[in-house]
């Protein structure tokens, strides 16, 4: 298999179609320690140079958690390609992760 | 980024025993992936709209304070013992005082084997396992910030009865047995508060013998709760089944189906490793009394301990 049929696609874009990821976590409390590392694990393998992320420490930013909704951390939000979609939880179901951002239909 | 955050304190609710995470917790969507995930124990805190609070769960609480404060700056009067010792008396002992991070199921000490270090928890707990063949064991006493670990020492014995293994992780201060033996004979008030902490033990392992030969799983279970609760000072703390059902040799299943019963009735919640005690007194009503009465022995001493002057 070549690289370039490995190269991953975001559903209903293109490969060059930046996907916008937000992470909203607690600190270094453990399931947001563990989401950090899923996530930079899923976006190394699946979303290498197409996506942005930002992570917004809940202790540190609580109104920018509240201003978009969030009830738990650590909660993933893809705010880009729409539609915009969230995933709760510390991101050990890598398919699950796929799914919600829109990788895998 | 997150690894250099301070745990910061403005905005951010931890205060144990309030009834805050309870009713955010009922906010959330039945059977909602946030309840899911909660229930997964993949969830660190919570935030409650009412108050425009973060709430942390008891884990994430633990973690946090523990990678925010070093050991090394941990304060060491949280422990009642050393804070007892009048300041001469506790420089002698300072310098052999080495802060440790005590994870769970840590065994401090084994029957049989020599002591070689007596541990002071500051806001960790330790549960006193007498063992019943290689695999059961039954609790027998529970060491928090008023106790130590490795009594016998004060007794010129230098092995222990009792398995010694950390149930809630946290700080504690440790001395080799050597240098704690010399502190030990040159103190007088070290000798005397010990002396007190060795009858409380001994009280509190009798109660719990008492206690576990009449009592109900679940009157157990509630009095072990309320122990823990004393002893890390707050109404929500870290706990497995697994770990309470080994310490009160009964099988998993029967605390869970316990548990099950309590929260019914309203009195604790438990998810996923997390206890948060709800209602306090209606727990007390519910257990055997054992608690009360562990506590009553240790005010009796400590009343006496006053009353002495107990500071030479």
């Amino acid at each position: 298999m070549s690289p370039r049929q490995t190269r991953p696609r975001t559903t209903g874009a293109d490969s060059t179609t930046t996907v916008n990821l937000r992470l909203y976590i607690a600190g270094s409390a453990p399931n947001s320690v563990q989401a950090v590392t899923n996530l930079k694990r899923i976006c190394h393998e699946h979303l290498r140079g197409v996506h942005r992320l930002q992570i917004v420490d809940i202790l540190e930013h609580p109104q920018r958690a509240m201003s978009a909704g969030i009830l738990v951390t650590p909660t993933l939000v893809k705010l880009s390609p729409s539609p915009a979609t969230q995933v709760v939880g510390n991101l050990s179901d890598t398919e699950k992760v796929l799914i919600a951002i829109g990788i895998r239909g | 980024m997150h690894e250099s955050t301070v745990f910061p304190t403005e905005g951010l609710d931890t205060s144990p025993g309030k009834p805050r995470l309870k009713r955010v917790l009922l906010c959330l969507v039945d059977g909602g992936p946030e309840r899911q995930a909660i229930e997964a124990g993949e969830i660190d805190a919570v935030i409650d709209y009412a108050d425009r609070k973060v709430i942390l769960f008891p884990a994430a609480e633990r973690a946090l304070r523990s990678t925010s404060k070093p050991t090394s700056t941990r304060e060491p009067h949280a422990n009642r013992i050393l804070a007892a010792l009048p300041s001469p008396e506790y420089r002698r002992l300072q310098h052999a005082l080495e802060p440790v991070m005590l994870t769970e199921k840590q065994v401090l000490c084994e029957p049989g084997e020599p002591i070689r270090y007596v541990y002071f928890p500051l806001d960790s707990v330790i549960s006193l396992l007498a063992t019943a063949g290689s695999r059961r064991v039954l609790e027998v006493g529970l060491v928090g910030f008023e106790g130590m670990v490795g009594i016998p020492i004060t007794l010129g014995v230098d092995v222990p009865s009792v398995r010694a293994m950390v149930h809630v992780p946290g700080a504690a201060m440790r001395v080799p047995e050597a240098q704690f033996r010399e502190a030990y004979e040159k103190s007088r008030t070290l000798r005397h508060e010990l002396t007190s902490y060795v009858y409380a033990e001994l009280a509190m392992a009798r109660q719990i013998a008492a206690c576990s030969a009449f009592h109900t799983i679940e009157q157990r279970l509630a009095r072990r709760l309320l122990m823990t609760a004393d002893r890390v000072q707050s109404d929500l703390f870290s706990l497995t089944q697994k770990f309470v059902a080994c310490a009160l040799g009964v099988r998993r299943e029967s605390i869970s189906e316990a548990a099950g019963r309590l929260q019914k009735r309203g009195l604790i919640a438990y998810y996923r490793g997390n206890m948060q005690i709800l209602n306090s007194r209606g727990l007390q009503s519910a257990s055997c009394g054992c608690c009360t009465r562990i506590k009553r022995s240790n005010d009796h001493i400590r009343s006496d301990q006053r009353s002495m002057g107990g500071d030479g």
